[in-house]
């Protein structure tokens, strides 16, 4: 009895040992050097932060820099943060999950970083707007940013001789005239249902105020009083892309866009590298959306694809800075946007892609609007609701579940927001 | 005398250790769940008690309703055909042909294939091939995909399910056939029993304890269905594919809804258990029949 | 099965019927390789488009897919894991479901297997949360940490399997040991042990597919630890605005191949296996 179950400990034993001698070969790193970790939602830069890795790594002596690029970094963080296990630096995009950690006291101030001041102050106002109440300080520095209207064939339109529409009724003619060609004006990928916010957000920028979100989280607006014109212009858009835009998904609509398929598709800059993958010759440009007549409330939809946030637990906020000063180094952010087509935030002379000519003057005036749908929480899944509304084409109902949905999904927030306003106004009172 | 005590005690000696480490991640995980199923935690940060909030919510709320009626005429569906086929299988597998080794091994890969290389597969041949062949074969009502359509959609998730979990199924079957003696196709063989009334009432009562594993098997995985969603449709369009599972996950974890998701897990949990505890009582007592 | 008497010729329309049912793999299978060999300018949405041959036969696909995912050392880590956790199975879910199994008339013990194979409903998105706080704080949000959650999570339907098959095993022949002076534990290991070979198959093959293909579990329990399994290298292929298809494919059919040669290993072994455990 002793014997055999001294041979059951033996072999657990021996299956311990076996799987310490396999973990053996993790790498040691130097105590010496204050360590500084980030982690960055976006794989497909996953070789750029690598490159500056290394750079940054062979150029400090003091700092070793490590950068991940996860899959999935959102599930990673977030697992991370209950386990209290908090890398240095995030980097993340300025959406609804960077309002969260700000409500969560997870993040810290970096309004006294030096960069600071050369960070376009249209990117930062965005960042602050997306505070869901207002809070001092300023907690992510602008990186990137994307942008997202048409995208053209430029050498189809050069061909036929259209006109770059910059009014709503030019854009409907315009469409009216291609179709009359034999030609499809637009794609859609509709199938992955996230596509169906990329013409939304670009029209809502210039149809519903920037912070319609707000407004009704104060009770002061409906949805359906704000989104009507761009619901019904949205459906008007349908008939100009292929027959049954929800069979087909985002690769789908990038595949048949890059072999001339359709004249335009309504996504943003990010589609570029996945549309040359397929064609590397396609000759794209891309214009701003022209949802309204009005052709000087036109604005360009913009918003953070990528900023960095210091952690509340970083140990080291001077070594964090020093890194960031050399993210933030003008031949680094070129290279960045010569990689994935992006915008840079920081003000300064860069190369843009000849992708966003038609956008330029619009980022070079600072005229842009961040998207209506970084104030949705993803789990009421606006984007599958556009879907369902595109498919049924049933304005009223898409209108009043959108504000019904919004009340449930929100309250917390919206409680959270009207126990602010109650606390403000007292305090102005007060004062006076 | 000794020899009983020595039994009992191993037998608690071995319980212990592997109960506990049961218990240690699965039993106390499972209790911290239902803990959070009654705040409102996003995942990260601070939060705050709401009592049973979650759960008044989860019965008045739209959304899950729906995921439980698909889920469950999925599941209902996909075991059906699974089955069903999968017995078809068994019985062609399990007779005199030549290359078994070779058709057996085919016959697994759809288990292996990452579910990717599935989604991209089948997305395509739903999206462009099934269209063009029923465009040539003249069927009108094939001629969109059927991922597109909310109300077929789920078809082609059921095919996609089936294709995929047919394998196991008929391995578990193939082993039924074998376990039925040749004698009684003899003597059945006198009776005049052949064909379908051979499997009628001679095969299938022999391996209606395959039949039950199976079907605990099919109803579990189905309900608890979520690559497939995630390859296919990612619960469109319209929101007509979204499974439990998938709502759970999406909104639990990417999105900000943990709290309400645990309460959704929890229930879950409840009615999946009923279900299969029933579904055995009832496949137990067909079996004591026989 | 021994034909005696009638059909002595082959089964003709099963065969067909087996052919027929061929395609629906042959097909897909076939997508899957051309796919892996061709470049991504060579993708295209028209049918005759995508099922052609890639223009070359070339290999650049799975050398690139291999140094993308790292493959050496994401294949160690995964074979590890796999068969660490398959041993590791293989031990302690058998003696569980040996003394659940030989318990059945207990109260106890008969509420302890409900509560066990219970636990195969949890869906894990619940647990995904404590889970990751827990082996943190257990110091064990490493690999392996992970096999040991794969214990705990294919438990269930292993001791379910065991136990059945324990059934179909007469006690008689341990009380035959036991008249000899054997303790129970001596007679586990050297009659009962052996005897669930083929089910060991079995529980080998149905573990160690779930666990080649999972990607949440170490996605979780690993985040941040710079270690990658293959299925989560494999992740790096995909991203919202754009996936690689032909490398993905290519490394899909790479990573297919082991868990294949498992499988056709173990394949005998399970189809007794399943008999005997299922069978009361």
């Amino acid at each position: 009895m002793e014997r055999e179950r001294k041979k059951y400990l033996e072999l657990s034993l021996c299956c311990v040992a076996a799987a310490m001698t396999v973990q053996g070969c993790g790498a040691s790193s130097d105590s010496q050097k204050i360590e500084i970790e980030i982690v960055q939602y976006k794989p497909e830069a996953a070789n750029y932060f690598k490159v500056v890795e290394e750079e940054f790594n062979a150029t400090h002596d003091d700092i070793h820099l490590t950068i991940s690029s996860p899959n999935d970094a959102m599930t990673i963080l977030k697992t991370r943060f209950i386990r209290e296990d908090y890398p240095d630096i995030i980097g993340i995009g300025g959406d609804i999950n960077y309002s969260y950690f700000v409500d969560a006291q997870i993040l810290t101030d970096v309004s006294d970083y030096e960069g600071i001041k050369d960070i376009n102050q249209g990117y930062l106002d965005i960042a602050e707007s997306l505070e869901l109440v207002p809070v001092d300080g300023t907690y992510i520095l602008p990186y990137v940013a994307n942008a997202a209207g048409i995208l053209y064939n430029r050498d189809m339109f050069a061909e036929h001789g259209w006109q770059i529409p910059e009014t709503w009724d030019e854009l409907m003619a315009l469409c009216e005239e291609i179709q009359a060609e034999g030609i499809l004006p637009f794609y859609f990928g509709f199938k992955d249902t996230w596509t169906c916010l990329a013409p939304w957000n670009a029209m809502a920028v210039a149809l519903a105020p920037a912070d319609t979100a707000k407004q009704v989280n104060k009770g002061q607006t409906t949805f359906t009083d704000e989104y009507r014109e761009l619901s019904e212009k949205y459906l008007a858009l349908l008939p100009y892309g292929p027959d049954d835009p929800f069979a087909y998904s985002y690769n789908d609509a990038c595949t048949a866009f890059a072999r001339g398929e359709a004249a335009m598709y309504a996504i943003g800059s990010y589609a570029t590298p996945q549309i040359l993958s397929v064609n590397p010759d396609l000759n794209i440009d891309s214009f701003v959306m022209p949802a309204s007549n009005d052709k000087e409330s036109r604005t360009l939809n913009s918003g953070i694809d990528l900023g960095f946030c210091v952690m509340d637990g970083c140990e080291n906020k001077e070594a964090a800075y020093e890194v960031l000063d050399f993210l933030y180094a003008d031949e680094n952010i070129q290279k960045y946007i010569d990689a994935q087509n992006a915008v840079p935030c920081k003000t300064g002379d860069f190369q843009l892609s000849s992708m966003l000519d038609g956008m330029l003057s619009f980022i070079e005036a600072g005229n842009m609007t961040d998207y209506q749908d970084h104030y949705y929480p993803s789990e009421m899944a606006v984007d599958a609701q556009l879907q369902t509304f595109l498919l049924e084409q049933n304005v009223d109902a898409f209108l009043s579940k959108f504000d019904t949905d919004w009340q449930r999904y929100n309250r917390d927030i919206i409680r959270m927001v009207k126990a602010y306003e109650e606390n403000n106004t007292e305090a102005e009172n007060y004062e006076k | 005398m000794k020899n009983e005590n020595d039994r009992k005690r191993t037998f608690i000696l071995i319980t212990i250790p592997i109960l506990a480490l049961f218990i240690c991640f699965n039993t106390i995980p499972l209790i911290r769940g239902v803990i959070y199923s009654f705040t409102n935690f996003k995942g990260f940060g601070k939060y705050d008690w709401v009592g049973f909030r979650n759960y008044v919510d989860l019965f008045s709320d739209g959304r899950v309703g729906k995921s439980y009626l698909f889920t469950i005429k999925l599941a209902v569906v996909t075991t059906i055909v699974v089955n069903v086929l999968s017995l078809i299988l068994a019985l062609g597998l399990n007779s005199k042909i030549r290359a078994k080794g070779f058709f057996r091994g085919a016959y697994f890969l759809p288990n292996i294939l990452g579910s990717l290389v599935v989604g991209y597969i089948f997305n395509y041949f739903f999206t462009y091939i099934l269209p063009a062949l029923a465009d040539m074969a003249g069927i009108d009502s094939l001629k969109g995909s059927i991922l597109s359509n909310p109300n077929r959609a789920w078809i082609g998730i059921m095919i996609v399910c089936a294709w995929q979990a047919i394998a196991m199924n008929t391995i578990i079957y193939i082993s039924g056939l074998q376990t039925v003696p040749e004698d009684v196709y003899e003597a059945g063989g006198l009776d005049g029993a052949t064909g379908w009334k051979q499997f009628k009432y001679l095969t299938f009562p022999l391996i209606i304890p395959f039949f039950s594993i199976n079907m605990v098997l099919c109803v579990k995985n189905f309900l608890m269905v979520f690559d497939q969603i995630m390859a296919l449709t990612k619960g469109g369009p319209a929101q007509s594919t979204e499974s439990i599972s998938y709502l759970i996950y999406n909104n639990g974890m990417s999105g900000g809804q943990f709290g309400f998701q645990s309460a959704n897990a929890v229930v879950f949990f409840i009615v999946i258990v009923a279900i299969s505890v029933a579904q055995m009582k009832f496949s137990g007592s067909k079996e004591e029949q026989l | 099965m021994k034909n005696t008497t009638t059909a002595v010729k082959p089964n003709k329309t099963a065969m067909v019927l087996l052919i027929l049912g061929l395609s629906t793999i042959i097909f897909p299978l076939y997508m899957t390789i051309v796919i892996a060999f061709k470049q991504p300018s060579e993708m295209t949405n028209s049918i005759s488009g995508i099922l052609s041959l890639p223009k070359a036969w070339s290999l650049n696909n799975f050398r690139e897919a291999m140094e993308v995912t790292d493959f050496w050392n994401s294949l160690r880590n995964s074979m590890v894991i796999s068969v660490l956790t398959v041993v590791l199975s293989i031990i302690l879910h058998s003696l569980m479901g040996y003394t659940l199994g030989r318990n059945k008339k207990s109260k106890v013990y008969n509420f302890i297997y409900l509560f066990i194979v219970s636990g195969m409903f949890v869906p894990f998105a619940i647990l995904m949360m404590p889970l990751a706080k827990q082996t943190a704080e257990l110091g064990l949000a490493n690999w392996f940490g992970v096999i040991l959650l794969y214990v705990v999570f294919y438990m269930p339907m292993n001791v379910m399997l065991y136990s059945g098959y324990l059934t179909n095993i007469p006690l008689a022949l341990e009380e035959a040991a036991r008249v000899d002076g054997a303790s129970t534990w001596r007679t586990y290991w050297k009659i009962i042990f052996p005897i669930m070979k083929p089910m060991h198959a079995t529980v080998a093959v149905i573990t160690a597919l779930a666990v080649w293909n999972d990607v949440m579990t170490p996605l979780v329990i690993m985040a941040g630890s710079s270690q990658n399994t293959l299925p989560l290298a494999q992740l790096n292929f995909q991203s919202q605005f754009g996936t690689n298809y032909n490398l993905a494919f290519a490394s899909y059919l790479l990573s297919l191949i082991p868990i294949l040669i498992f499988y056709l290993v173990c394949q005998k072994q399970i189809l007794n296996g399943v008999v005997n455990g299922a069978v009361k």
